[in-house]
């Protein structure tokens, strides 16, 4: 025969007559004994002589890779890789990652079950098998119960097998052909294959950067980066100009920045310096006076200083007998308003900073101009 | 001594004694595969369509309830400080436990070698699927941005930061999708000589194609189905434990809290009992339609019913034990908060919730002592239904109740539901019964296989007979 | 006959011990001896009361294949009888050890606050309360159970399966007032509901693993007759789900409290950690649930008798190690295991043993009286 056999097979009506009829044929006739049922039947392992399974085994490893496994990056994730402390509780909390480890066990243990057994155990799916195409599997499914003879790679005696089978009580026999081997590997088929795969990682690299990337800065997600507020910098229709930032309201007052009402500097005379000439006040006085004032008018307020040769401008001789007249007030109004090439000040220096430059200025004058008497008795000798 | 055994034939046994049979009627492997498969093979009647038209309109209310919270925000919840968790857990933790009630009967029964289990475990199953598939919306669609939930798996990311595995939150993800996975896995698992013999019945070459797929070409070799029983066993018995940790870890959402109420060590057994009642009561509601409307009166028998009253008694005994526990160590902690706060259930601003509660799943269950009512349709229905809404008002109350009034009075606050609030509930049960009428008519109700394999002369003699 | 020489040397011990114990009030102190008493008769209590459960539970699911193994567990109940005395003597423990019944403890407002329910009084009635009810249904389970071997009358299984549920009422709420007052007001201030859940789970194991025990032993002398492995491995199977349940609800506990960390709750649980404490605990865990865990899993394991004896006789010291654990440390050392311990524990576990033999002696070893005793026999997997 050029298609050598598979295998043969007998019917039975009942779970009963199979198991009857397994040892006397397995006495008859060489090759594998294989039965077909509807159901597991209690018992026919055995009979068969087939061998434990070793799912438990497998699950037993797997399952215990798998808590081993989860508790290892749990205490890696929480513990090294990025150290937290959640309410107080040790970083290499065990008690805390016990659920996580049972659920992943539990998954390891389940999946290695039902996927090695039908995958690797039973080494399913497998179309080609010759059962497949019988007349026999039907009636199997249904509700009969077969006992197959079958070759692997043996010569079966066909008529040998028959007759032990019909001795056994089987009511009908098939005899199954071995499946046509499968053809080499075609181009076309590789091709195929490797589109599917190809698309598939494509498919699952654009889902996942489509969910990752694009999906949560869509719409409606951006519904909530879209509030209904204003804006720094936008546009507003609210408004009839249009601008979103507004001016504030006429009259409104800065902290620190009460309206400076006086016009010309002879009015200011009656301001009166809320700062005493303390240490603290002088040192915040010579910090803005080397910032501001000392570019025009001296590092000593001599108006002697660098600029004067670039600029043209005089600036004004603070140590003189002009100035050193001065009420507070007047150099103050100065800093606030200006004067002549002088621009205001009153930007650069808060209220406090400008009666600490009036200080300073003072203290400079004096020490500029100082009289014998200011020495103190002590360094006299 | 064995041969003193004495044995009293069934009708001589008193009343009480007397076990009604677990199959009525001829049934045998081939009779059983033409009334379960029948269904799948002919088109639905047309209360079928009305029915599926019914549940599919509660469940579009549903959807767009929960497209219109995404779209706008949780602030159409009623959730608020301090009553942050409000609809959308407690429907979780309801979902949830509704689901157990499978696993129990497929996983818990077939080690107990229960084989009574076998005509229901099937429908049982699918309805954890479903109820898990519901319970998972609630997780995601009341955070801020469930557009972002992928950020509690553990994946290597650019922010350098891992889920905290720490919070009991986490251990809901790890606990929710191993339960749903591994009962995925189980109910196909058992589908697969179903969907053999589906393939060896059908005349449609898509529906050959489609079921030899799905059974992944399976022969029934006896090779195989060693190892395809050890496999489905030790499922079976993981299952079990993985019953007992999900809904413990749910509970632990809530006892690992200082709010006073939550923080009660009797939570994790308490919530699972809970999940098997609730489970139980819609496995019942379950039962009796599909025994009626579609004609498996033999199969599905007053047997099952019976027992799965027992169970819904049982629970309810046990929840009573609970809520007596719960109560007298309020008491004993001599702990005010804890004081005032179960002094609030069922005196407080929600009391008729907690009335409710009480009367729905202690009270009213209790009516399933008397064995005609176990046996009556009309008192099977009120008290599963009855269970139902006690189920879920007890999660309200323990979540809104505890929440309202804890240590802070400046921030009591009363919880009000909006109408989103209410119309996700009512999609859920929608979603979840527009699930189960498709399985109904797609996949076969009644696990075939299993139940050829117990039928009585199913197996050889000596390996053991075939009763219960 | 083996038999006389049995029961004379634990005639023998009993009576050793008994010496022991008497002298242990005057030499070691009367609180270790009240600590003993409390434990070993919780000890044997525990074991009685889950062979007492085991036989309810099986009238109220009206389970068949239990049938053959009933009158094991009916006759370990009694332990209950021998112990609800031993409860009466207990009674004058309270003040020795029992905080609550030192009216200086009444300035504490925590059990000032309890002391509606923790007081001599109420305890008492509670401890004779239950006692009754132990009482009341060892009559109608078991002495009806023993009556119907002559009667063959089935309306003991009648009377049997009407009282079921309500025991199981009776027996869900004795035993957490076992647990609570016996156990737990040794530090009053300490609550956790599922307390009862914990001590009930503990029960129900050592009633399984005694009936085992009884039930390996007496199928090694040639009794119980007709028990097949198919029975052996359904007790195994029990032993290996319901150990797994004590371990789930033990650490359920733990976790809770651990988490939480209320110091009016973990005070307890540190006390039960500290110094020695913490290895014995370790020890209780790996005894009580890791070992028979993986010794059951293999499925000939649950029928094979030196293994499942071994396991059954392990769960049973674990459960001792568990109460122990639990009572032990309000003696304020570390662990202490000497003659008191051992004197105590050959006083109760002889008189147990004289117990158990007297009574298997006095009937048959199976409810041949019951009418399903012949589907039982005839049980297979």
């Amino acid at each position: 025969m050029s298609n050598r056999t598979f295998s043969v097979l007998g019917l039975f009506d009942s779970a009963q007559q199979l198991m009857d009829a397994i040892p006397p044929v397995k006495a008859r006739v060489p090759g594998r004994l294989e039965a077909y049922t509807p159901y597991p039947i209690h018992g026919i392992d055995g009979a068969l002589g087939l061998r434990k399974s070793p799912v438990g085994g497998m699950v037993f490893v797997m399952g215990l890779l798998g808590a081993i496994s989860t508790l290892a990056f749990e205490l890696w994730t929480e513990g090294i890789d990025y150290p937290m402390m959640t309410g107080g509780k040790p970083i290499f909390s065990w008690q805390a990652f016990v659920p996580v480890m049972f659920e992943v066990m539990v998954l390891f243990a389940c999946f290695t079950s039902g996927l090695g057994m039908l995958f690797l155990l039973n080494r399913l799916p497998f179309f080609r098998h010759p059962m497949l195409r019988s007349k026999s599997m039907p009636l199997i499914t249904r509700d009969k119960f077969a006992l197959a003879v079958e070759a692997d790679g043996l010569e079966l005696d066909v008529d040998a097998c028959t007759a032990a089978l019909r001795a056994a009580g089987a009511h009908s026999i098939e005899v199954l052909e071995q499946p046509a081997p499968p053809g080499p590997v075609s181009p076309n088929f590789l091709m195929r294959v490797a589109a599917g795969v190809g698309i598939s990682c494509l498919l699952a690299g654009y889902l996942t950067y489509w969910g990752v990337k694009v999906f949560p800065i869509a719409m409606p997600m951006t519904h909530m980066l879209d509030q209904p507020r204003l804006d720094p910098q936008s546009a507003d229709s609210f408004f009839k100009d249009g601008f979103g930032m507004r001016m504030p309201v006429t009259g409104t007052v800065a902290r620190g920045q009460l309206p400076y009402t006086i016009k010309n500097q002879d009015d200011a005379a009656v301001l009166g310096n809320p700062l005493p000439r303390s240490a603290s006040v002088l040192k915040q006085g010579r910090q803005a006076f080397m910032t501001y004032c000392f570019v025009c008018h001296g590092v000593l307020g001599d108006g002697t200083p660098s600029l004067t040769a670039a600029y043209g401008a005089k600036p004004a001789n603070l140590m003189s007998e002009k100035f050193r007249n001065y009420p507070d007030g007047m150099i103050y109004h100065v800093i606030m308003m200006g004067k002549n090439a002088m621009p205001s000040y009153a930007a650069e220096l808060s209220e406090d900073e400008r009666w600490a430059v009036v200080n300073y200025v003072r203290v400079l004058q004096r020490a500029m101009n100082a009289k014998d008497s200011d020495i103190p008795k002590e360094t006299s000798k | 001594m064995s041969s003193d055994a004495v044995s009293l034939p069934n009708q001589m046994l008193p009343e009480i004694l007397r076990t009604p049979p677990v199959l009525t009627g001829q049934v045998s492997s081939g009779s059983l595969d033409d009334q379960v498969h029948s269904p799948i093979e002919r088109k639905p009647p047309k209360a079928w369509f009305v029915a599926f038209a019914i549940t599919s309109v509660f469940a579009l209310i549903g959807v767009v309830c929960i497209g219109y919270t995404v779209a706008v925000g949780i602030g159409v919840w009623g959730n608020n400080v301090p009553v942050a968790w409000g609809f959308g857990i407690i429907n979780f933790v309801f979902w949830i436990g509704i689901g157990h009630a499978g696993t129990l009967i497929s996983a818990i029964l077939l080690l107990f070698r229960a084989r009574w289990g076998n005509a229901i475990s099937r429908f049982a199953e699918a309805m954890t699927i479903f109820a898990v598939m519901c319970a998972g919306i609630f997780p995601v669609i009341h955070t801020g941005r469930p557009w972002l939930a992928f950020w509690l798996f553990p994946y290597p990311n650019q922010r350098g930061i891992w889920p905290n595995f720490r919070s009991p939150l986490i251990w809901d993800v790890f606990a929710v999708s191993t339960y749903f996975s591994v009962s995925l896995l189980f109910w196909y698992l058992g589908l697969v000589p179903d969907f053999a013999s589906l393939r060896d019945r059908t005349k449609s070459k898509i529906r050959k194609f489609i079921y030899s797929a799905l059974c992944v070409g399976w022969r029934g070799a006896a090779s195989h189905w060693r190892h395809y029983e050890r496999a489905y066993l030790i499922i079976a018995g993981i299952a079990t434990g993985l019953v007992l940790s999900v809904h413990s870890v749910v509970s632990f959402d809530f006892a690992v809290a200082l709010v006073p109420g939550w923080h009660m060590t009797i939570f994790p057994p308490y919530f699972v009992t809970g999940a098997i009642f609730a489970g139980f009561a819609m496995v019942v509601m379950a039962m009796i339609v599909v025994r009626t409307t579609m004609g498996f009166d033999n199969l599905i028998t007053m047997y099952h019913l019976e027992v799965m009253n027992r169970i819904i008694l049982t629970c309810s005994c046990l929840m009573g034990y609970a809520y007596l526990m719960e109560g007298w160590t309020a008491w004993y902690s001599m702990n005010q908060y804890v004081h005032h706060t179960f002094w609030a259930y069922i005196a407080g601003t929600y009391w008729w919730a907690g009335w409710l509660t009480i009367t729905c799943n202690i009270i009213i269950p209790q009516l399933l002592w008397v064995r005609r009512f176990r046996r009556s349709y009309p008192m099977m229905i009120l008290v599963a239904i009855s269970v139902t809404i006690g189920m879920w008002f007890e999660r309200f109350v323990i979540i809104v109740s505890s929440l309202h009034q804890d240590y802070m009075p400046s921030a009591w606050y009363v919880y009000k539901p909006t109408i989103i609030d209410i119309g996700i509930l009512v999609g859920s049960f929608g979603i979840f019964f527009t699930l189960v009428l498709l399985f109904a008519r797609v996949l076969p109700v009644i696990a075939t296989t299993e139940m050829k394999s117990s039928l009585p002369g199913a197996q050889p003699r000596h390996a053991g007979g075939a009763h219960e | 006959m083996n038999g006389d020489k049995t029961k004379k040397i634990l005639a023998g011990a009993m009576a050793a011990g008994l010496a022991g114990v008497v002298t242990t009030g005057f030499v070691a102190g009367w609180q270790r001896f009240w600590v003993n008493w409390i434990f070993w008769f919780l000890f044997i209590l525990t074991i009685g009361l889950g062979a007492l459960f085991i036989v309810a539970l099986e009238h109220v699911v009206g389970a068949k294949w239990s049938v053959p193994l009933r009158r094991v567990p009916e006759r370990l109940s009694g332990l209950v009888l021998l112990m609800g005395l031993a409860a009466i003597v207990a009674l004058l423990a309270l003040p020795v050890i029992y905080p609550w019944t030192n009216p200086a403890s009444l300035s504490d407002p925590v059990i000032a606050g309890k002391a509606g329910w923790l007081n001599v009084r109420f305890f008492a009635i509670r401890v004779l309360i239950c006692v009754g009810l132990w009482f009341l249904s060892y009559r109608i389970l078991v002495s009806g159970s023993i009556q119907q071997d002559e009667s063959k009358d089935p309306k003991f299984n009648v009377r049997a399966r009407r009282f079921a549920p309500v025991f199981m009422v009776i027996f869900g709420i004795t035993i957490t007032v076992v647990a609570f007052d016996w156990i737990s007001s040794l530090e009053p201030a300490w609550y956790s509901d599922v307390f009862g859940v914990y001590v009930f789970a503990g029960t129900f194991l050592a009633g399984l693993a005694a009936t085992t025990l009884a039930v390996l032993y007496l199928q090694a002398r040639g009794r119980l007759r007709g028990v097949t492995p198919d029975h052996i491995y359904n007790l195994g199977g029990f032993l290996f789900a319901f150990s797994v349940f004590w371990a789930y609800i033990g650490f359920a506990q733990y976790l809770l409290m651990w988490y939480a960390n209320m110091p009016e709750e973990v005070f307890w649980y540190k006390e039960r950690l500290q110094g020695m404490w913490g290895p014995l605990v370790l020890a209780l865990a790996i005894f009580h649930f890791f070992v028979p865990f993986f010794m059951l899993i293999p499925r000939d394991a649950k029928t094979g008798h030196t293994r499942l004896f071994w396991v059954a006789m392990l769960m049973l010291v674990a459960h001792g190690l568990d109460l122990y654990w639990m009572i032990f440390p309000v003696l304020g050392k570390g662990p202490v295991f000497s003659w008191p311990e051992l004197s105590f524990g050959l006083f109760f576990i002889g008189a147990g043993l004289l117990w158990m033999r007297h009574a298997m002696s006095r009937s048959a070893d199976m409810p041949v009286g019951d009418p399903f005793l012949r589907e039982g026999l005839e049980f297979r997997l």
